[in-house]
């Protein structure tokens, strides 16, 4: 039997992770509707939505927390729901709220949970513990957020799993953290590791993907590569010019133009850089800006309601 | 059953135990040596100053001259319901309902153990506590008892009213356990183990006042404690024990199932 099972995983070796079809409501009427992807062996796959739109909905139930009303996840072709205990000794998991037995020190948690995988003291806890500069003898309770984010970093990677779920895991960190993070998880990836990671933070995807998927309002949007996701977005710069001439200009040079006050342009750029770099060489240029943007901005015009590209 | 869970559960949740416990011991010490074979007139005076209604709903009984029946009616009657049923309601928030609302338990299950093994260590831990508790005070009574007045006690009947506390206590806390599983919040879980709780010491105390409430002894665990059927022999506890043990074994199993198949808000 144990042999049938092996053969049965080698044959789906390429797809690790799989959500079919998965559809579950709450009382509120929100939830997640349809949701169909696939992750495969030694893929990053970046998992983007606004806040609200599903993304742990979505994860508790590759957690198996959740009864879902309808489709089913696998991982390594186990259901996640009820073959929890088996997933569980490969998985590495960062929750999205952050939530400890608040009375133990940092230490004593991280040992608890390397105890209850079996090991003493989990192999990579010492080296995490001071790459994320961790004080782990202080009580949890009266840590700040940001070290309760790197203490539930440190608690799903300390195993060294091979797939790995994580739940905004930059959330609360500092620049310089969140750098560090991101530097784990490209280690990780040229590890071979699969992971799965939500965000709503666009550039934090994009420097570790290959693959992602947008979810909006419970259902996905799109699932594409990240190149092709990077060609659709849209950035917005403010370009300040001299004079009214260069406004003209401006609005004859075929970009995509926002609101224009005074000698400031709002100008939209896709994939037309060359085109912006020409029109700009035009006029005289005074001040330049990139908008920060939101994930819905930067998406929302190539992938509206209906999920189809505009 | 995990042994790290287990651990780390007894490391938060001891202060608690020891707590209750004192307070009962300050309480048996206390009655105990209100005892004067001889001259039970204090006592009494010191009763008859109260409203009789007061006296009996706490099921104090009128004159008694036997350091057994004493114990039994002031302190196995009220205190020895009181305190544990504070305990258990507490303790069996704490097991399950608080790391499912605070969201711990996400991490708990993030390990490669069933549902079934971390509630159980869980439900094993407040089982175990619970008859630690029944038991100590057990202990503490005899040795009390015999230090202050020693051949006074009568061993068997003490030990029958003890065994029935300690088997009325793990039947509710079953049911506390069992509420404990099933919710979300963990402030319902309180609020049920609380309510259901109340109302067996409310009743227990109506049944104790007026014959016309009799009905209601069927109603509450606590009036298994029936001091006078205790008294008298075996019989009374090895019928009711069967029945708190089956409560026991039911609602202890029902709070796995149901937390083994529900949704979690984790």
């Amino acid at each position: 039997m144990k042999h049938i099972s092996y053969i049965f995983q080698n044959l789906e070796v390429d797809t690790l992770i799989r959500v079919e079809r998965l559809t579950k409501t709450y009382r509120s009427g929100k939830g997640i509707f349809d949701i169909d992807f696939d992750v495969s062996e030694g893929e990053v796959f970046g998992y983007l939505g606004p806040n609200g739109a599903g993304k742990t909905t979505t994860i508790r139930q590759l957690m198996g927390f959740t009864n879902a009303d309808h489709g089913r996840c696998t991982i390594r072709g186990l259901d996640t729901r009820r073959e929890a205990k088996d997933i569980q000794r490969h998985v590495g998991y960062v929750p999205g709220e952050i939530a400890f037995l608040e009375d133990m020190t940092g230490l004593g948690f991280l040992t608890l949970l390397s105890q209850m995988r079996g090991m003493k003291r989990a192999p990579r806890m010492d080296e995490l513990v001071d790459r994320f500069e961790l004080e782990v003898g202080e009580r949890i309770r009266r840590m700040s957020k940001g070290m309760k984010q790197k203490v539930a970093i440190i608690a799903g990677f300390m195993h060294d799993p091979t797939v790995y779920i994580l739940d905004e895991p930059t959330s609360g960190l500092d620049p310089l953290m969140q750098t560090t993070f991101i530097e784990l998880i490209l280690e990780e990836k040229r590890r071979g590791k699969t992971i799965l990671m939500s965000s709503h933070n666009f550039a934090e995807i994009d420097r570790t993907c290959h693959r992602a998927a947008i979810i909006r309002e419970g259902r996905l949007a799109v699932v594409e590569d990240i190149a092709k996701l990077k060609q659709a977005q849209r950035k917005v710069f403010v370009v300040s010019v001299a004079a009214d001439a260069d406004l003209t200009v401006l609005r004859d040079s075929g970009l995509e133009l926002g609101s224009i006050t005074n000698h400031q342009v709002e100008v939209v750029i896709g994939a037309d850089y060359d085109q912006f770099a020409a029109a700009l060489a035009r006029c005289s240029v005074v001040g330049l800006d990139m908008v920060p943007q939101s994930l819905e901005d930067v998406f929302m015009h190539y992938y509206g309601k209906g999920g189809d590209p505009a | 059953m995990n042994r790290a869970l287990f651990h780390t559960t007894l490391r938060s949740n001891w202060v608690l135990l020891v707590i209750i416990f004192a307070i009962m011991m300050m309480y048996l010490s206390i009655i105990i040596s209100m005892y004067e074979p001889d001259n039970m007139e204090a006592v009494t005076a010191m009763l008859d100053a109260m409203p009789q209604q007061v006296v009996q709903a706490m099921g104090f009984a009128g004159l008694i001259s036997d350091l057994t029946s004493f114990l039994a009616s002031y302190y196995y009657s009220f205190i020895v319901f009181l305190f544990p049923m504070i305990y258990v309601i507490i303790a069996a928030n704490r097991m399950i309902a608080k790391h499912v609302d605070s969201g711990s338990m996400a991490y708990l299950l993030a390990t490669p153990h069933s549902r079934l093994t971390i509630a159980s260590t869980q439900g094993l831990y407040l089982l175990l506590s619970t008859a630690l508790l029944m038991v100590s005070v057990l202990v503490a009574g005899l040795l009390f008892s015999s230090a202050m007045f020693p051949g006074e006690l009568d061993v068997g009947a003490f030990l029958r009213l003890n065994i029935s506390a300690l088997l009325i206590f793990l039947a509710l806390s079953g049911i506390c356990f069992f509420f404990s599983c099933m919710v979300d919040d963990s402030r319902h879980a309180v609020a049920l183990s609380g309510g259901i709780a109340g109302l067996f010491f409310v009743f227990n105390m109506l049944v104790n006042v007026g014959d016309q409430m009799q009905w209601l002894r069927y109603l509450s665990l606590f009036s298994l404690l029936d001091a006078q059927q205790l008294m008298a022999g075996w019989g009374f506890l090895v019928r009711s024990g069967l029945l708190l043990f089956g409560i026991t074994f039911v609602t202890y199993g029902a709070g796995l199932a149901v937390f083994n198949r529900r949704s979690l808000t984790l």
